[in-house]
């Protein structure tokens, strides 16, 4: 299955990681990355992508102003949040901006991949140490 | 002969990163990868690299203390420093700490593969901000630098530094204890020692402490904007 992928975080040498990880996997591209909000949901626009990976914590635009912009201008993208927050309260408040997905940046090599498959599908994916705090099933 | 570097850091996604920057170097070998100081100390005793690469927030052990120890047990470790702050404060540690080198996370990409180039060449390498510091404090007869610092608590032995992040970090003293192979009556003994020292009467006032010292790191969650924003949608 073809999925294309747009990396959004502020740190590139995080970028380069994300990228390793899920171009290991085959047919999946990443196809543009971008360093904050602002730049995510230009190069939304443009380059169309089935799944955005999202930081929550970056300059000009965070994360979830993105999200919340992303969701009115493309909504057929699926966002997943990668970030370094392992708390239920920001669990929630991406998953009410809008992503399908979140995980945190400690688990992202463990939890990347299934959690890509997920959104992609249309499927909910949450961090389970996060999920279970946040009393969500 | 390869450059053979050792990589510590607690989020693997960032080793991946790192580890894909310098093997795109001809004659660069990552040797090995550690999650935190305990464990980069352990690794790069047993597989003695060139250059070993710590980031500063790192549970258990911070990346400091890391350096502390290394070059405690051989001073001819070179040490690279990333940290995404480069605060008077954390610039001062570090090199009082003994890195060789000095790398904000954000710029990694750009000055990684710079200062490892350096530290090959027997040569130091810091952000520009660490410059100004070392050069202003120079300029100065090293009187500026320290002319606004606030006054020194008592200094904590590395031992005490230790058990403070880690008691810190949440872990009690049985914990503590068997994180580093110590009796829990030793470790309340250094716990006792470190409140008194510091004239502390709360595990909150230790938090507090490990946090201002970079013991600690913690991630402030962004802030709502007070006026909404931000591009609309087209």
């Amino acid at each position: 299955m073809t999925i294309r992928i747009l990396l959004v975080d502020d740190h590139p040498i995080v970028r380069q990681g994300l990228k390793t990880l899920l171009e290991g996997r085959s047919g999946w591209e990443v196809v543009g990355e971008a360093a904050d909000g602002v730049e995510a949901v230009e190069k939304a626009k443009n380059l169309n992508p089935d799944v955005m990976v999202l930081d929550v914590t970056m300059p000009r635009m965070n994360g979830l102003e993105a999200c919340r912009v992303l969701r009115r201008q493309s909504p057929q993208l699926e966002i997943l949040f990668v970030t370094q927050h392992d708390s239920p309260q920001m669990m929630r408040e991406a998953m009410e901006a809008g992503a399908r997905g979140y995980v945190v940046k400690s688990n992202a090599a463990r939890d990347l991949l299934a959690a890509v498959e997920a959104v992609s599908q249309h499927r909910v994916f949450t961090a389970l140490n996060v999920r279970e705090s946040a009393g969500l099933r | 002969m390869k450059l053979r570097i050792l990589l510590a850091d607690d989020h693997e996604i960032v080793r991946r990163g790192l580890r894909a920057l310098l093997e795109k170097r001809e004659g660069w070998e990552v040797c090995g990868e550690a999650s935190d100081g305990r464990e980069a100390v352990e690794k790069a005793l047993q597989l003695k690299p060139d250059v070993v690469i710590v980031d500063i927030g790192m549970p258990n052990l911070n990346g400091l203390d890391t350096t502390r120890q290394l070059l405690q047990h051989d001073p001819h470790f070179k040490v690279i420093v990333l940290t995404i702050t480069d605060s008077d404060q954390v610039i001062r540690e570090a090199l009082d700490a003994g890195a060789r080198g000095f790398v904000l996370k954000s710029d990694a990409a750009r000055d990684l593969v710079s200062a490892v180039e350096a530290l090959q060449n027997k040569r130091m390498f810091f952000t520009p901000r660490v410059n100004d510091l070392v050069l202003a404090g120079f300029l100065e007869k090293g009187h500026a630098v320290s002319r606004n610092e606030a006054p020194k608590l008592p200094t904590l032995t590395a031992r005490e530094r230790e058990i403070t992040q880690l008691l810190a970090e949440g872990n009690s003293s049985k914990e503590v204890a068997c994180l580093l192979n110590l009796s829990t009556k030793t470790v309340e003994t250094h716990r006792s020692n470190i409140m008194r020292k510091l004239s502390f009467h709360s595990i909150r006032d230790l938090v507090v402490y490990a946090i201002k010292n970079n013991l600690i790191q913690i991630e402030i969650p962004p802030q709502p904007p007070k006026t909404p924003t931000g591009p609309t949608a087209a």
